[in-house]
């Protein structure tokens, strides 16, 4: 049996640059363990909360509420803006007092960022029958606004749990807790609007 | 002079000479500190002794100027400050004590005054804080407020004030931090970089900073360790490929390690039963240790490896799709896991390239390979993040898509392969096995061949591929002989590796 180490084949013969696909199976997953339907980025980070009926009837809204604090502020499904003939139309940010597409946070520390109830306003969302005003649900500082709305009102009717959010609101500790007993789960909310 | 004070239990010590002080300060040195190349020493005196001494000054100065022998005698080149002549008067000895040179030095000796019953300048003076005390170079101290700024002193109200207790002395040392760096892998999908505690509980199974800090520290004998990485990677995804750098600082190290101790510490870390982490290059660093740090920082290019699924099976288009793509301009908001503790900003980031790689017996999951700008979010490029990262996979492909847990896995791949061609009759079975350094690698081969030398009449192709983490090592083995796949994997199952599989029918590597 003739045998050359490592190093002499080293030396006689460039090293080779073999095609990785056998390393990457180090990656693969194995495929019985994967899930048919796997839970969303949302779905694992979020934990959802329904404000059906917020100050007037069939104004449904949802907050995603994110480990770090964050409540992402969306319209739900049941809400009555999706059940007017075309849905949603456009949005409009200005809502009187201000325009609230065009305050600037900025720094860690979120500077300028306002201070909202759970009733003051944060949009208006019309349909060809008539407007709708969205609030902020919760007690906090608004960090953003999802003015991509104005130019694309239609994210509503697609996605109005997703890409079609209205803000991001940041409570503090005290007032999430106070707050939130008065929201209910998904489940509640299913049950309540018949889905 | 008199060397009198109060020491840390408030008892007066008293000596006569400087060199009986001297040596208080010496073996209390010599005590904590075994290796010191050199000293500085550093004194600090409670106002109020600087105050009389500018008072005597400028009253000796009123009373005598006109002297002749005032004149000559106490020209500004001959005064010394209080601090200076005790300076001055116990570092000869200290030096002799210690057997090293006073200078300026990493290791300070610093001997704090302080008088419990002195009251404050702003008291006495009943005026604005005395808060700037310029030394200049003749020795006097000037106050820099309104009563004294053209260094006339004749307005003060001061009194002597006649100091009737000695200062309380405490004597501290410090060193300047020691710097041990190299590099770290993360093999695990849950150990965070820095500790991360959360109400008492903490996040994962251990953390790289504590992993690598505790095990060097009781070597340098030092008070605590900070940890510095070039970049960072989240809890559940692995580092692996070259690492990335990192430095320990080591806050008054009592004890530099040598060379083989940092060897030493180097293996004690990557043989650890827990098999989290692995560290690479370990040394000791001086202020060249930053560049290490920017080393990593000037790898722009990372690449990662990403599971995705997607709501809708992946078709041929789609993969033409994806690697069309290069140099992708993306734009990303501050995602909205970490927007509670970072500047909301839109980030613009580039992806270099992509390339989907299929799974097989999916249709809904692939690998996504990419090679990104560093400072990329991955997971928040694949699920769009509400659309805040745009575009992202889900926008280019049209429709949802995730990433799942566990990945992005950051991989660098420097692969190399050796062919070792051992005479062969027929292919039985291949042996994989993952190694985590050179060493590893030369010791199998070593027992391999060994294995091999016996009495079988074999032959052996041996295929090796191996990035800086991995070796893999595909030995084709072909032998009429039953279990020889089994034998050889147990002569090397016993060494410490990622994977040993045996997969048996034999699969030709062509």
């Amino acid at each position: 049996m003739t045998t050359q180490t490592a190093a002499d084949d080293h030396e006689s013969q460039p090293p080779i640059v073999v095609d990785d696909e056998e390393l990457h199976k180090l990656l693969l997953p194995n495929v019985n363990d994967l899930p048919i339907s796997p839970p969303s980025a949302m779905e694992s980070n979020f934990v959802t909360y329904f404000a059906p009926d917020f100050m007037k009837p069939e104004l449904d809204q949802y907050i995603y509420r994110h480990a770090n604090g964050l409540c992402v502020i969306g319209l739900a499904a049941g809400h009555v803006a999706f059940k007017d003939e075309g849905g949603v139309t456009a949005v409009d940010f200005n809502v009187g007092k201000s325009n609230r597409s065009e305050i600037k946070v900025t720094g860690k520390r979120k500077r300028n960022a306002q201070q909202f109830e759970p009733n003051t306003a944060l949009c208006k969302v019309c349909t060809n029958n008539a407007f709708y005003i969205v609030r902020c649900c919760v007690k906090g500082s608004l960090l953003e606004v999802n003015e991509r709305l104005i130019k694309q009102p239609e994210l509503l009717n697609s996605s109005a749990d997703r890409e079609g959010y209205i803000a991001i609101i940041m409570p503090k500790p005290a007032d999430w807790q106070k707050i939130k007993d008065s929201f209910i789960t998904f489940d509640e909310y299913k049950k309540l609007r018949h889905f | 002079m008199q060397f009198s004070y109060r020491d840390q239990r408030d008892i007066l010590v008293e000596k006569d000479h400087a060199a009986d002080f001297a040596m208080v300060v010496a073996e209390s040195v010599k005590e904590k500190y075994h290796e010191i190349a050199s000293f500085t020493l550093e004194v600090s005196l409670p106002t109020l002794i600087t105050e009389n001494e500018s008072v005597i000054l400028s009253h000796m100065k009123k009373k005598y100027a006109s002297e002749v022998w005032f004149q000559e005698k106490f020209s500004f080149e001959h005064i010394i400050s209080v601090k200076d002549a005790l300076k001055l008067s116990i570092t000869p000895s200290l030096e002799t004590l210690l057997g090293v040179k006073s200078s300026v030095s990493d290791f300070r000796i610093r001997l704090t005054y302080e008088h419990v019953d002195a009251p404050s300048a702003e008291n006495r003076t009943g005026k604005n804080h005395c808060n700037k005390r310029i030394k200049s170079g003749n020795g006097f101290v000037k106050c820099t407020n309104e009563t004294v700024q053209s260094g006339d002193v004749s307005d003060f109200n001061f009194q002597l004030q006649k100091v009737g207790q000695p200062c309380h002395m405490t004597l501290t040392f410090s060193t300047a931090p020691v710097y041990i760096g190299g590099r770290y892998l993360k093999l695990s999908r849950n150990v965070s970089q820095t500790r991360w505690i959360i109400d008492d509980e903490r996040k994962g199974d251990a953390s790289v900073e504590e992993l690598i800090g505790e095990n060097i520290l009781p070597t340098c004998n030092g008070d605590g360790y900070k940890f510095h990485a070039a970049g960072r990677e989240d809890i559940d995804v692995r580092m692996l490929g070259s690492g990335r750098p990192f430095l320990i600082e080591i806050q008054n190290a009592r004890h530099l390690p040598s060379e083989a101790s940092i060897k030493e510490m180097e293996k004690l870390i990557n043989s650890l039963e827990s098999n989290l982490i692995r560290v690479k290059h370990l040394k000791i660093w001086g202020s060249q240790g930053w560049s290490l740090m920017r080393e990593g920082e000037a790898e722009k290019q990372k690449q990662y490896a990403a599971l995705v699924w997607i709501s809708r099976s992946i078709k041929d288009d789609d993969l033409e799709a994806v690697s069309s793509l290069k140099d992708l301009k993306v734009l990303q908001r501050t995602p909205i896991r970490v927007l509670h503790r970072r500047s909301p900003l839109d980030r613009e980031k580039i992806i270099h390239w992509m390339k989907i790689e299929k799974i097989a017996g999916s249709s809904q999951y692939f690998l996504l390979h990419l090679c990104t700008q560093a400072g990329t979010y991955i997971k928040e490029f694949v699920h769009g993040d509400l659309g805040r990262t745009h575009p992202s996979i889900g926008s280019i492909l049209g429709c949802r898509a995730e990433c799942e847990d566990g990945y992005p896995q950051r991989i660098s791949l420097n692969c190399l392969a050796f062919v070792i061609k051992l005479p062969v009759t027929s292919i039985v079975s291949f042996l994989f096995i993952s190694v985590f350094s050179f060493s590893d690698f030369e010791w199998i081969l070593h027992s391999i061949f060994k294995f091999f030398s016996g009495s079988y009449n074999y032959q052996t192709t041996l295929l090796l591929c191996f990035s800086d983490m991995n070796v893999g090592l595909y030995v084709q083995v072909a032998a009429a002989v039953d279990g020889l796949g089994k034998g050889l994997a147990a002569t090397v199952g016993g060494f410490r590796s990622v994977n040993t599989g045996i997969l048996e029918g034999g699969v030709g590597l062509g």
